[in-house]
């Protein structure tokens, strides 16, 4: 039996991360990823953050690679966050630019196919000088205990005997419920975010968002674009791609049901959001059906062509660094040159070929995910024998209002179990006692979990400094006693203390309620919002259009077995599994599985796993 | 210490087939100056199961190719795919109009140009262009090498300088028959389109991971690592090489003539149950005449 004295299980941030920084301890360690490739499975909404909190340290992402800034393919620094509250076509917005700046260093927007698959590159290198490396299309399917020894079974590879286990496997981590470690989240413990990637050039981006090259929009929505839900909708600026998402507490969403593309459907039909997305848009003619079958299949595929150069050219033309390259390199003589052909292949594409060319969206890729409320789940004891579990897996995540940190958190957590195991690797001690009380210890001095237990009153008051021309008259007719408190300094320090003393368990349920996400924010617009009109109406692709677009490697298993079937909870499930995988017949729901995306959204009344090695969905963009 | 293994791989340049890529001339025939070329798919599985040896093994790999100068950014893919140690390209106006027999004894003598006696050269199925499935084993004829011809899965034991390979093959009208066969080294493989390398340890992968990453490093100074031979260079028959060595004589090419339709085809519409109904009664009617063994 091959051995190992460290495996991380699962290739997310956090798992990543922890390998990186265990390598660069000089240990050995190898990291098993069930997807094809590392990158695959991930999602993320996404904004990863690097804070300087004065509560303590943070292991920021560029304390793991040390590199990051120059060289990781991060997508934009945010550098404006606003949120607004829309009613129908009304807009109020209020800029909290300042409250995602308070206490760190940037958040950038990402895509997490990409940016995983540069950490991998990095994280890879230094753990092959140590014996290691990574290896993905692997599936953990159980971890015993023999003695001394602990043995990882696979379903693809010989065992292995490892010393030390950190479980970066995610919201859903079967490493936890195999084990026991923790029971599975519960619908009031999670939210479930549904997101599309819409293409957007470069340059227009810059224009529309008012941003530099380097800068980049965050906006983000409550009011009736949440469909009656708690929680609310963001657009956030990549490179060139804008990510359009839903996020909502699941447990809300099982008490009025919507399907979770409704929700994004919801938000792209909003004025102002339909704006931002917009784009021009080639669309093929007719084929003449009276030409000879092989002269329609060469129009088909000259179209095809067509458009696919067209678009290619496009991208590149409004981003100044890919145009600036081309010239360089001599594909084209200047950009007045590549501006010409541009427009000339627009002409030939809808004079020869009957193109058309309209005002809509791109949409490139539909995806869900479950995140951990870190605030009602985080894991009080994250660790099980010689198991530490990290990010998602130990449900850590601080979700608190507009502040939303998932990534940054998962890093911290990696980092932490990382030193951990590298200490008991040197004293070679893998005892429960010393390994996992170790890391709890370490977990509970971050700032992240100080967060997770208690309301920072600085960020509050630049929240509320934020929102200080909202009219009082809408808010204290809902949470009065809340504005007066909080509108005085001495009133506030007192306020927050005893809110504290309190505890989000008992304060969660005053706070995070329709009229803070839906009926407040709802009045707002409709009473003092600015009237918002699109240009057009977005054609929004069927949820069977966006699953097809989807890559799948067809497992002809189900990963998921329905325990269940005429459950209510369960009957749910046809109406919120994102991609619509369950149906109804006469013995009760049945899954089909082969459109599934992996969220997680039925595990709690499904025997819910990965699915095996390579299989499963794999995402482009993430 | 055993020696490490010495595999080739001989593949094709074949133009991509892919619709957004591919152009067809109004007449119906390829638009090759449309159409981009690329590493032939067969060919590509070739160049796979040569990197399960290296990765299994650290088998020493070269590839050949006959071709264009433009087949080069080929070869390179080549070799990101399976970590080459080696690029040949025989490439010479003299080689045009080759036929499968023609085009074989250029690739012998190229690789007898290859750098140390091969254990192992690998071709791809049949190429997607021509579909002979023909250069493969008359280049091994013509090496003199032991052939195998759909192999599914492959065993080397480098001590005993043996190979065990398994052959997806069909006796007397029986489809799907594995047939096992060891042999001593020197051998050559023309790879089933079904074959997949199977890693089953962590170091496996882990020797996988590096070799990849070291072949895409290689890849990008690709050049480096290519010769290229001509006519003269390459030392093969002139008699038996280009068009003078090329005894087929493609006499015409005809669309396969459609069959008339026998069967009187209905529409029904899924969303109405009613319809449904009378299909599932027609099965029903089908199935019940049918003897089922």
């Amino acid at each position: 039996m091959e051995k190992y004295d460290a495996v991380v299980i699962g290739g997310g941030s956090a798992g990543l991360a922890a390998l990186k920084h265990l390598s660069s301890r000089g240990k050995q360690a190898i990291l098993l990823e069930a997807g094809e490739k590392v990158g695959s499975k991930n999602i993320s909404g996404g904004i990863l953050y690097s804070k300087k909190p004065k509560k303590g340290r943070t292991y920021n992402v560029e304390d793991i690679y040390e590199n990051f800034l120059e060289d990781a393919p991060f997508e934009r620094k945010i550098t404006k966050y606003i949120l607004h509250a829309t009613s129908k076509d009304k807009v109020f917005s209020i800029d909290l630019t300042a409250a995602h700046n308070y206490e760190a260093n940037f958040g950038c927007s990402v895509l997490m196919n990409k940016l995983n698959q540069w950490f991998v590159q990095q994280a890879d290198e230094v753990a092959q000088k140590h014996g290691g490396g990574v290896v993905s299309g692997v599936h953990v399917s159980s971890i015993r205990w023999e003695g001394e020894r602990t043995i990882v079974q696979t379903d693809e590879l010989e065992e292995i005997e490892v010393k030390a286990i950190i479980a970066a496997d995610g919201v859903n981590s079967e490493i936890a419920y195999m084990t026991g470690a923790r029971q599975k989240f519960s619908p009031n413990q999670l939210y479930q975010g549904v997101k599309v990637i819409v293409k957007l050039p470069e340059d227009i981006m810059d224009q529309r968002f008012s941003i530099g090259q380097d800068e980049g929009a965050a906006h983000l929505f409550a009011g009736d674009v949440t469909l009656n839900h708690i929680g609310g909708g963001f657009l956030y600026t990549n490179r060139d791609t804008l990510s359009v998402g839903a996020v909502y507490h699941l447990d809300s969403l099982l008490e009025n049901p919507s399907e979770p593309h409704d929700l994004v459907n919801a938000l792209l039909r909003n004025p102002m959001i339909s704006e931002f997305v917009k784009d021009e848009v080639p669309v093929r003619g007719e084929i003449d059906k009276n030409l000879p079958k092989e002269e329609q299949m060469r129009v088909r595929f000259a179209v095809t062509k067509m458009i696919k150069t067209w678009t290619e050219m496009r991208e590149s033309y409004y981003s100044r660094s890919s145009r600036e390259r081309l010239v360089k390199e001599g594909t084209y003589g200047s950009q007045a040159e590549m501006e010409a052909q541009l427009s000339s292949l627009r002409d030939q594409m809808s004079t020869k070929f009957g193109i058309k060319f309209e005002t809509d969206y791109v949409e490139a890729e539909y995806s869900a995910k479950l995140v951990p409320d870190g605030k009602r789940c985080r894991m009080e004891k994250p660790y099980f024998k010689n198991i530490l579990f990290v990010g998602d897996a130990a449900g850590g995540g601080v979700f608190v209002g507009p502040r939303i940190e998932g990534l940054n958190v998962g890093i911290d957590d990696a980092a932490r179990a990382a030193e951990v195991v590298a200490r008991a690797i040197d004293k070679n001690n893998f005892s429960e006692s010393y390994l996992g009380q170790s890391y709890s210890q370490s977990v509970e001095e971050s700032p992240y979990t100080h967060d997770l237990k208690s309301i920072d009153k600085d960020y509050l008051k630049i929240f509320l400094d934020a929102a200080k021309d909202v009219p009082k008259d809408i808010i204290s007719s809902k949470y009065g006693m809340v504005v007066k408190m909080m509108s005085s300094k001495t009133l506030r320090s007192f306020a927050v203390g005893f809110a504290n003393i309190l505890g989000y368990e008992k304060l969660l349920p005053i706070i995070e309620t329709l009229d803070t996400y839906v009926k407040v924010p709802t009045e707002i617009a409709e009473r003092f919002g600015s009237s918002v009109t699109a240009t057009y109406t977005p054609t929004i692709p069927s949820i069977a259009q966006r699953v097809a677009r989807l890559k799948f490697n067809d497992d002809s298993k189900s990963h998921i077995k329905v325990l269940k079937p005429t459950s209510e909870f369960m009957k749910k499930m046809i109406t919120l599994c994102p991609t619509r995988c369950y149906f109804m017949e006469k013995e009760g729901v049945m899954i089909q599985h082969e459109g599934c995306v992996e969220c997680g959204t039925c595990s709690e009344e499904t025997d819910w796993k990965h699915p095996v090695g390579e299989k499963g969905i794999s995402y482009q963009y993430g | 210490m055993v020696d490490p293994l010495n595999v080739a791989v001989i593949v094709k340049l074949e133009p991509d087939f892919s619709e957004g890529n591919v152009s067809y001339n109004p007449d119906g025939t390829l638009n090759r100056a449309e159409t981009k070329n690329i590493l032939g798919p067969h060919s590509a599985i070739a160049v796979t199961a040569a990197f399960y040896a290296k990765v299994k093994h650290g088998a020493k790999i070269s590839i050949g190719t006959m071709g264009p100068p433009t087949a080069e950014s080929m070869l390179q893919h080549a070799q990101l795919m399976s970590d080459a140690d080696e690029l040949y390209l025989y490439s010479d106006r003299a080689f045009a109009g080759a036929d499968t027999l023609a085009t074989a004894e250029v690739l012998k003598s190229g690789i007898l140009k290859m750098q140390g006696k091969m254990d192992i050269v690998f071709s791809g199925h049949r190429a997607s262009d021509g579909e002979t499935g023909q250069t493969g084993p008359q280049t091994a004829w013509k090496l003199g090498m032991t052939f195998f011809g759909h192999v599914i899965d492959y065993e080397v034991n480098t001590e005993s300088r043996t190979i065990r390979v398994k052959r997806l093959v069909r006796l007397q009208g029986i489809y799907d028959v594995i047939e096992e066969i060891e042999a001593p080294l020197p051998v050559f493989i023309a790879i089933d389109p079904s074959y997949k390398p199977k890693f089953n340890t962590v170091s496996q992968r882990l020797a996988y991971e590096k070799y990849q990453k070291e072949a895409s490093q290689r890849s990008q100074n690709s050049k480096q690592y290519l010769k290229v031979f001509n006519a003269t260079q390459i030392e093969g028959d002139p008699k038996l090489i280009g068009i003078t060595g090329s005894p087929t004589i493609v006499y015409k090419v005809e669309r396969i003539p459609k069959g008339k339709a026998t069967r009187q085809a209905e529409v029904i519409d899924g969303q109405d149950r009613e319809q449904i109904r009378k299909i599932v009664a027609r099965m029903n009617q089908s199935l019940s005449t049918m003897v089922i063994k």
